[in-house]
């Protein structure tokens, strides 16, 4: 993909919900300056992640089968589909967050095998751990490391299918090494080894989580918790859906694929 | 001007101004839920846009099945203009009012539960991106409140009416039978 085409795909997507967002951000002033300006520094760092989907995923496809295996971990990508899909729809989610599992289980896994699936949607997945979940950040953590080697899809997947027993017991890496190969959990594990303090979430008094020094992921769950206050993100699951260079206002909560599918439909017949 | 008078000029003066309260929200909830959002002209493509987005909101509060959640979501903002019209007109008032006080009371009465039940969701009462919170709560219990005031006024007047136009039958005295 040539610059060109990657920065075209970048400014869909953030472009769009920066205009979205800007209005609302400048009334909280100066503490959304801050945030602008944080969003400003991150902004190339999300450009590379959303660029660095493979042109090849025209299907739903795990992003695994498209990587070598002994590729140097790069950008996470927190993509699924294809990036060229008349609908984008971004979600701000937390893995330990009861809604965002139900949401997952039963809208977001029907819609990428049907409309992700058919390359008209393409869905953006953004961290948003919520500091009352003792594990959200580190979940974010893993999925971030999975999604550096290519292998985002399916440990989203495993975290969201195994939420209740690693919520009770903690044990992350279990779930993620069962949705891995050995040789590909034991690259994340190496990606998360600097990983030893406490995961970034999201502050109740909204100040920004600080990243930990030798975590690479930590930067990216970073950046998506600043791009998810500024919509600001008041509870997860949050959506927001772009079509033809428009963003459609952010929805909450649970809601059913069908009536989403109806949504996607409306758009797609405009 | 007696007293009685003047409280019967206050309590129709209150009346009217709670009604065209009332008429203002429902058309102001009407037209927030039918416009275009994004950029997009009004066209009825826009509309159905919109009802689309509407009934996002309408399947988060989880009370519907999916096969109604479309219709009820396509049913009430017509409504709440056709509602917010009658209001307006003043025509039978008795009627619209009741009728307004029952719908938000419906409405009240879902939001409460859906607020209990720790859904942090959309209230989608003035068109997406508002959360349901107590502030919300607060408002439309207020509306729902209003809507009272205005039903038992618009009941009250229309009993008044009945008596003060209801014609005089004088009972004559009964005829002595010598």
């Amino acid at each position: 993909m040539s610059h060109a085409q990657e920065a075209k795909l970048s400014s869909r997507i953030i472009r769009p919900f920066v205009r979205h967002t800007a209005s609302r951000a400048t009334s909280h002033a100066p503490w959304a300056t801050a945030v602008l300006a944080m969003f400003a520094i991150f902004a190339p760092v999300s450009k590379a992640q959303t660029a660095a989907t493979p042109a090849s995923t025209k299907s739903a496809a795990p992003a695994h089968k498209h990587t070598a295996p002994d590729a140097a971990p790069s950008a996470p990508v927190k993509t699924i589909g294809n990036h060229s899909a008349p609908i984008t729809m971004e979600v701000f989610s937390d893995y330990q967050c009861p809604s965002c599992g139900n949401f997952f289980e039963t809208t977001l896994r029907a819609m990428i095998q049907d409309y992700v699936a058919s390359g008209k949607v393409y869905l953006v997945h953004h961290d948003f751990p919520l500091q009352m979940h003792t594990y959200s950040g580190q979940a974010a953590r893993w999925a971030n490391a999975a999604a550096m080697i290519g292998q985002f899809q399916d440990v989203d997947a495993a975290l969201f299918d195994n939420q209740a027993k690693w919520t009770a017991d903690g044990d992350l890496g279990k779930y993620v090494a069962g949705a891995l190969s050995p040789a590909n959990f034991k690259r994340v594990e190496a990606i998360l080894k600097g990983c030893t303090g406490p995961a970034p979430t999201s502050k109740v008094d909204r100040s920004l989580p600080q990243a930990e020094a030798g975590c690479p992921v930590d930067p990216y769950i970073i950046q998506d918790i600043v791009l998810g206050t500024q919509i600001p993100v008041q509870a997860t699951p949050t959506f927001v859906i772009h079509y033809k260079g428009q963003s459609y206002p952010a929805s909450s909560g649970i809601i059913t694929w069908p009536i989403l599918k109806q949504f996607f439909d409306t758009l797609l017949s405009q | 001007m007696t007293a009685n008078e003047t409280r019967g000029n206050i309590a129709r003066t209150l009346l009217i101004l709670g009604r065209l309260a009332l008429a203002a929200i429902f058309l102001f909830a009407a037209y927030a839920k039918l416009k275009p959002q994004a950029a997009m002209p009004w066209s009825g493509s826009s509309i159905k846009t919109s009802l689309s987005l509407f009934a996002m909101q309408v399947d988060s509060y989880q009370l519907l099945p999916p096969q109604l959640v479309s219709p009820a979501a396509h049913f009430l903002p017509p409504f709440e203009l056709f509602l917010g019209l009658w209001l307006l007109s003043g025509v039978l008032l008795r009627y619209s009012a009741l009728i307004t006080t029952l719908l938000l009371g419906a409405f009240f009465a879902v939001m409460v539960r859906t607020y209990m039940a720790g859904l942090e969701i959309n209230c989608g009462c003035f068109g997406p991106g508002e959360r349901l919170g107590p502030l919300t709560l607060l408002r439309d219990g207020s509306l729902l409140a209003l809507a009272l005031a205005v039903t038992i006024g618009a009941f009250v007047q229309g009993r008044k009416h009945q008596v003060e136009s209801a014609p005089v039958t004088r009972v004559s005295a009964p005829q002595r039978a010598d």
